[in-house]
């Protein structure tokens, strides 16, 4: 069973991805990988499974949300206390249109940027695995291996270009 | 990172052997690569370097908030709108043409940021955040000039969503809820937008700060650390802000035209009002952003290596087609109210070009449409920041009177002659001083307590552009990483 995390410090993008598929040749599974970078780096570039989101989801669910409670608002609360005025229609369809579409963007932009929370666990103030080097550009490339076979992935990935190669420890961002 | 100064290696020789004359592709930002590191120390720099001149500003700011809009206001509360010059038939004054004013401003950052980022535009890489900053802090006054305007301010939750004591709701199909509703999720909508791509700079500020700067950099960035997850999250949501917050920025200066153009008075009643205002707050909101990136490029440090006359161009450029645009609506708006014949129009229009107020209405066509039009083709004017910028302070200032003229003027010059009564500002002249004052104040807080360039965003440019040799030269080319 893995035991201990590796942090391979890269500064480019290529010796990373093949550092990577290294690490899959020497049995590490893309679960026990994390890569921690200062810009966004698509998973194509790194050869890496293709990282779930459910922001856009969301997204949707709150614009479902949102049009649903606009429409309360607009065709719902009228008939509550109805007054009618001059014999007009409580509720017209063309001016409501603007509250439909105010509520709908609003809560699925509030969706989106909840789900941002949601799914990376913001805020999160525990110690975590991390390096300050890797918002100076370096490509960080965290893996848990036994502890035993440390050296032969360090040797590994130092051929493969990796500035340095040491066992990481949560610490306090 | 190297990518970039790895595919840029041997350009310039070959420019130098054969075009000496050429443009060197390093005077452009995506071309003069910097290693990350340095770029971030650059922006903490920026961010930490105080001079005394600083503190004098911010002294001087924070005064006239303190009478201008604070004690002002407060004064205004305890005795009354009476204290203001709004009265019959003027009853919209000031506080609605800042109100308008204000938005329009506001629409500059959505504009740079979301429009540009959805059509992948790469000179707006550098002032996203300078642009968006505008937004929030621009909607922050047009609210404040609302319940300016509202008087007994505290009774503001009426317009909330909620019934009153007898079970009757809010009027959602009045105007004035539609303008509550549009600028509440303008707010929200383009605060989240400012806070998302600024996350991974307060990651980079937090690696790299000690004391108290540490802490509240530590509690904004939230714990991000640029994991695949995170960044795969994050950009998703940008992308989905990114188009999501162009219907929201039209709708809301077309609900704020709508408050004029649903009355059946002479020079507000106008089918072309929407998209008028939503062009006058871009031409407008372009201009602020020229004189803040020239403000930020010669009182920030390094920022010159940040915002180049490249950026000082693409926004002349953007400045110019928005002119063109604003001019034809404007155009589009007069002649048919001209040539429409109706008699109190006919009235309002010979009153604006002969009336008192006219010089207000010459101003508006020499600062809004002649002088952008006639200098912008300009590159050599385009390209030389404080020209730009005093053609942006311009704009703004023939926008403020645009404002001016439609909504106190065109309620002065109404179908009741023995109403007439020109307009005059009594405390709003205060208040509208407090709130310039404060917008200002705002930026200045913001550039020393958050990083006012997108670093990340800049070095993903510079990652993908490079120079590809094509014959005997070598031409930019921009990779596509997404």
């Amino acid at each position: 069973m893995p035991d201990a995390t590796l942090l391979a410090l890269f500064e480019d993008i290529d010796p990373a991805a093949n550092a990577i598929e290294k690490l899959h040749e020497m049995g590490v599974t893309d679960d026990n990988i994390n890569v921690i970078s200062g810009v966004p780096i698509t998973h194509k570039m790194l050869g890496r499974p293709h990282p779930w989101t459910n922001v856009s989801r969301l997204a949707l669910g709150g614009a479902v949300a949102g049009f649903c409670l606009g429409a309360f608002l607009n065709y719902g609360t009228p008939y509550l206390y109805p007054v009618s005025v001059g014999g007009q229609y409580i509720t017209p369809i063309p001016p409501g249109m603007i509250l439909l579409f105010e509520m709908t963007m609003l809560f699925a932009l509030l969706a989106t940027f909840l789900g941002v929370f949601l799914d990376s666990y913001f805020p999160n103030y525990r110690p975590l695995e991390y390096v300050p080097e890797i918002s100076d550009g370096k490509i960080g490339v965290f893996f848990r291996t036994p502890s035993s076979d440390q050296e032969k992935f360090i040797d590994a990935l130092s051929n493969l270009g990796a500035e340095s190669v040491r066992p990481v420890e949560a610490q306090q961002l | 990172m190297t990518a970039t100064s790895k595919y840029f290696s041997g350009a310039k020789k070959s420019h130098e052997t054969h075009h000496d004359e050429e443009h060197d592709p390093r005077e452009l930002l995506m071309f003069d690569p910097k290693p990350r590191g340095e770029m971030n120390q650059m922006v903490m720099e920026s961010m930490l370097t105080t001079s005394w001149k600083f503190w004098v500003v911010l002294g001087i700011l924070a005064f006239l908030v303190a009478t201008c809009l604070v004690y002002a206001w407060g004064y205004m509360i305890a005795e009354g709108l009476w204290v203001a010059g709004v009265m019959r038939p003027s009853y919209w004054g000031i506080f609605l043409v800042n109100t308008v004013f204000w938005i329009g401003i506001s629409h500059a950052g959505t504009f740079i940021s979301a429009i540009l980022r959805v059509f992948k535009a790469e000179f707006r890489r550098p002032f996203t955040r300078a642009a968006e900053l505008m937004t929030t802090f621009g909607l922050i006054q047009a609210g404040f000039s609302i319940f300016m305007h509202l008087g007994r301010v505290w009774l503001t939750y009426w317009m909330f969503p909620v019934p009153n004591a007898r079970q009757l709701w809010p009027n959602f199909h009045s105007p004035l809820m539609w303008d509550l509703l549009a600028i509440s999720t303008y707010v929200l909508g383009s605060t989240m937008y400012l806070f998302l791509p600024l996350i991974p700079d307060l990651a980079m500020a937090r690696d790299r700060s000690t004391g108290w700067r540490k802490t509240w950099f530590k509690i904004l960035a939230l714990g991000f650390r640029g994991t695949e997850g995170e960044w795969r999250h994050l950009t998703t949501a940008m992308n989905i802000f990114a188009f999501a917050i162009i219907p929201v920025m039209f709708s809301v200066h077309t609900i704020v035209s709508w408050d004029f153009a649903m009355a059946m008075r002479p020079g507000w009643s106008s089918t072309v009002f929407g998209p008028y205002f939503v062009l006058g707050a871009l031409h407008s909101g372009m201009g602020a952003v020229a004189v803040v990136l020239f403000i930020m490029r010669y009182t920030m440090k390094h920022m010159d290596y940040f915002i180049r006359k490249e950026h000082f161009d693409a926004l002349g450029k953007l400045m110019l087609i928005v002119t063109f645009a604003y001019t034809y609506f404007f155009f589009n708006d007069y002649i048919v109210q001209w040539y429409g014949g109706d008699r109190w129009t006919d009235d309002l229009l010979h009153w604006l070009e002969e009336g008192p107020m006219a010089w207000m209405f010459y101003q508006l066509l020499l600062f809004n449409l002649a002088i952008p039009a006639l200098t912008l083709w300009n590159k050599k004017i385009r390209q030389t920041p404080w020209l730009l910028a005093l053609i942006g302070l311009l704009i703004n200032v023939g926008m403020y009177w645009e404002r001016y003229l439609i909504v106190p003027v065109m309620l002065t010059i109404n179908r009741m002659p023995f109403t007439w009564k020109l307009y005059s500002p009594r405390i709003e002249i205060f208040l509208t001083i407090g709130t310039f004052s404060l917008f200002l104040l705002f930026y200045l807080a913001a550039s020393r307590l958050i990083p006012l360039i997108p670093v990340w965003e800049v070095q993903e440019g510079q990652m993908t552009h490079s120079l590809r040799k094509v014959g005997k030269t070598h031409v930019p080319t921009i990779s596509e990483f997404e």
